[in-house]
């Protein structure tokens, strides 16, 4: 019986976790003309040119002021589906079905000269219960709905050097995308990992303000002050701070072509104690008994023709007070993900992806241990202009803990659909 | 607690009010660049060209195209008789000529290679550095450069009013009066807006004929506005931005490079920058580059597959593309399909001036 309950527990972890959104915007393409894989080596990762292209405030590289706002170039919405069949497998019994795995409404532009915007919306979809007898009171949400992305750019503050971002947004400490990956079902397990009591997601968006730039040669920078909670309001006074740099040697930016180092810390705060504080008329709680907690960690992208090897880990510190199974002592882990994509066919029609992810807890909580082994070929069907489908199979093998193994499958194949 | 409140909200304050001050004092102070709505504000999707407009004040005649005609074929507006615009501009190498730079008076070469007359009307900017903002401008220019056409606008002038026939026909197209240098450009750029390619394989794919083009053309075509990031420059029907980038395309005497359009506006951005030709006809005109430099269309392509030269003012659209051999030879296969089917165009006669012994 407890076996089973772990097995349904874990499946009802994975499948939610297909919550999980992604990037890709054809309203882009809709107003330039380009077809997908102008920005991207199969959406939504993201290759040299489409890094230029975001990290300019959603405008041409070096052309700034050279093309529509939105309000000449037409509404920039656009529309990415996920939805298709999956097999979980958890110590000999499965669960699994069709399933609408995430739907993501976006708009996004340029405003005026070097301002421009970024909405993304995950509205709430409700599965049918028919295949999922899990943990919760029925209420079983595949995607919680969320204002994920709401940011405005000011780019080229300072030309090149200084581009700022307000809102809630993808930060740069997340050197390897998770909103960007290939991968639609494995998350980045280290990123979603804490301390038991700590309730910072460093996969998720976060709000406050970002300061980006690039320096000659190859040189770019990522320096955050932000809620580090997700949450809004926001329950802690304290904001966190990070600073990512990174450097890519020869031309490009690392992504499919050049190669390229980085390195990021953060340094967060997170309340121990909520009651007795002060609200603000906004909402904002006025944690107490603030704890500290950092991330550091580096990032290496190398590639060769037409692969990319792509490496991220980091070694994380929570504050003991965040320690439930030995208040005495932080609570440190570390881990990380190694990824190779390969990419085939004309215009990279054709991806394939290996992955390996690993989480390190301390060995008191070693039943959080996690290694994953992920696989993925993604087809793309066309490369017209502004939508595109993808064909979308992907494979994890995970196992949890050290004594006892749980060991679990999952089995996935979706049609992916931008446009 | 009230302190504390300061010591976290004025690190954003000054945060914010230090951004809207740079930014306000940054780039927004940058001048507008003009040929920016010449061909519509920003990338536009790969087409068909549209009809061609002439400016208002130098309306088409056929009896005006057929004056600029015989003027762009004749030799005499040199100094020496020896060079005319069809010299550099040779319908039978794709109004361009062999290069990698142009022969002009006297045996002399120049630095640039000739850019195509062909669909030059569509052009927001004339020359590779954009120094002229109209062909009728433009036209002007090689009579008096010492090592084009070596002549001087009133030299040409006493000879073409010379010139018994010439004068019938200027005083047919312009009515009376002296011959003027603004009339022989307003000719030759009226004929040359007659030369325009509406009509390749890729035009009548893009009217709906889809086997217009062969399976590898098309692929071509999607990596042209895909992975090759050829569009990021070469869009629209023009095939063009009509802007200027620096590809890093080594100076030949690295002492004294072509500083291409900056030399026009003087803005450091532009050092190295020439402008961005049309990719119609380009199968027709080898070699390619400002300067001529690489030779071959296969050759072009791996220059860009490798993200172009080394130059510190490098177009940050220019980026390694990592393609296959097969990518690239769809490439090449595509722009080839952008080769004229117009008869009148591809294979344009030189039209003997009356008058002219040949």
């Amino acid at each position: 019986m407890k076996k089973t309950l772990i097995v349904l527990f874990a499946g009802a972890t994975v499948l939610l976790a297909l919550a999980q959104s992604a990037l890709a915007i054809p309203a882009f393409a809709r107003k330039h003309g380009f077809n997908c894989n102008m920005c991207h080596a199969g959406f939504p990762k993201l290759n040299d040119w489409g890094q230029r292209f975001r990290d300019n405030g959603y405008q041409v590289p070096g052309q700034q002021g050279k093309e529509k706002s939105v309000f000449e170039a037409g509404i920039p919405l656009a529309i990415r589906t996920t939805a298709g069949y999956s097999l979980y497998d958890g110590g000999g019994q499965t669960a699994g079905g069709f399933h609408l795995y995430g739907l993501d409404l976006l708009a996004a532009g340029v405003l005026h000269k070097n301002i421009s915007f970024l909405f993304v919306y995950t509205p709430r979809i409700d599965e049918p219960a028919a295949d999922y007898t899990g943990p919760g009171n029925g209420d079983n949400p595949a995607q919680l709905a969320a204002i994920e992305s709401a940011n405005i750019v000011f780019s080229n503050v300072v030309r090149d050097k200084l581009n700022l971002r307000v809102g809630r947004f993808e930060p740069g400490f997340q050197m390897m995308s998770a909103k960007r990956s290939y991968y639609l079902l494995q998350p980045f397990e280290i990123y979603q990992f804490a301390g038991s009591r700590n309730g910072f997601d460093f996969s998720a968006n976060h709000i406050g303000i970002e300061a980006t730039g690039r320096f000659k040669p190859g040189l770019k920078y990522a320096l955050g002050y932000i809620n580090g909670t997700g949450a809004n309001p926001d329950n802690n006074k304290w904001n966190d701070v990070y600073l990512a740099l990174a450097k890519t040697f020869g031309p490009g930016e690392g992504q499919t072509a050049g190669q390229r180092i980085g390195l990021f810390g953060y340094l967060g705060w997170q309340p121990t104690d909520l009651i007795g504080g002060v609200v603000s008329p906004g909402g904002d709680i006025n944690g107490f008994a603030n704890k500290t907690y950092y991330r550091i960690g580096g990032n290496v992208s190398l590639n060769l023709k037409s692969f990319n090897l792509n490496g991220l880990a980091f070694r994380a510190v929570d504050d003991m007070a965040f320690n439930e199974l030995d208040p005495a002592v932080d609570y440190k882990f570390w881990g990380g993900i190694v990824q190779l994509d390969w990419r085939g066919l004309p215009n990279d029609r054709l991806v394939g992806s290996v992955m390996y992810n690993w989480v390190d807890p301390p060995d008191y909580d070693a039943a959080r241990q996690i290694r994953a082994v992920s696989g993925l070929v993604r087809y793309y069907l066309g490369s017209w202009y502004a939508v595109n489908v993808a064909l979308h199979l992907e494979v994890t093998h995970r196992e949890i803990g050290v004594a006892p193994r749980v060991k679990d499958n999952l089995f996935t194949i979706l049609i992916d659909f931008d446009f | 607690m009230r302190r504390s409140f300061w010591l976290m909200a004025l690190p954003v304050a000054l945060l914010a009010a230090a951004a809207g001050l740079v930014w306000g004092l940054g780039d927004q102070k940058a001048q507008p660049i003009t040929e920016a709505n010449a061909l519509g504000i920003g990338p536009q999707r790969l087409g068909p060209l549209p009809p061609v407009i002439a400016p208002p004040g130098n309306p088409p005649s056929s009896a005006k195209i057929r004056l600029g005609k015989e003027l762009y074929f004749d030799p005499r507006l040199s100094a020496d008789g020896s060079v005319s615009c069809a010299t550099c501009h040779n319908p039978a190498l794709g109004w361009s000529d062999e290069g990698p730079t142009s022969k002009g008076i006297h045996g002399q070469f120049g630095g640039r290679r000739a850019p195509p007359v062909s669909n030059a009307a569509y052009a927001p900017l004339q020359f590779w550095d954009g120094r002229s903002p109209s062909l009728e401008d433009q036209a002007k220019g090689p009579i008096q450069n010492p090592i084009e056409m070596g002549n001087t606008h009133e030299a040409m002038i006493q000879t073409v009013s010379a010139i018994a026939v010439y004068q019938e026909e200027f005083k047919a197209v312009f009515g009376e009066g002296p011959i003027t240098v603004d009339q022989v450009a307003d000719a030759i750029a009226a004929f040359e807006r007659t030369v325009v390619t509406t009509d390749s394989r890729f035009d009548r794919y893009a009217r709906g004929d889809h086997g217009a083009l062969t399976p590898l053309e098309r692929e071509g075509l999607e990596i042209f506005n895909g992975k090759g990031h050829c569009t990021g420059c070469h869009w629209g029907p023009y095939f063009s931005d009509g802007r200027f980038h620096n590809l890093g395309v080594p100076p030949k005497d690295p002492k004294n490079p072509d500083l291409g359009r900056y030399v026009v506006t003087k803005d450091p951005a532009d050092k190295g920058a020439f402008k961005t030709p049309t990719v119609r006809d380009a199968g027709r005109r080898p070699p390619y580059l400002h300067d001529g430099s690489e030779k071959t269309l296969e050759s072009l392509i791996d220059f860009y597959d490798r993200g172009g030269g080394k130059d510190p003012n490098l177009d940050p659209l220019m980026v390694p593309l990592r393609l296959t051999k097969h990518e690239k030879a769809a490439l090449v296969a595509f722009i080839k399909s952008l080769d004229s089917l117009n008869p009148e165009v591809a294979d344009v006669k030189p039209v003997t001036p009356r008058g002219l012994a040949r």
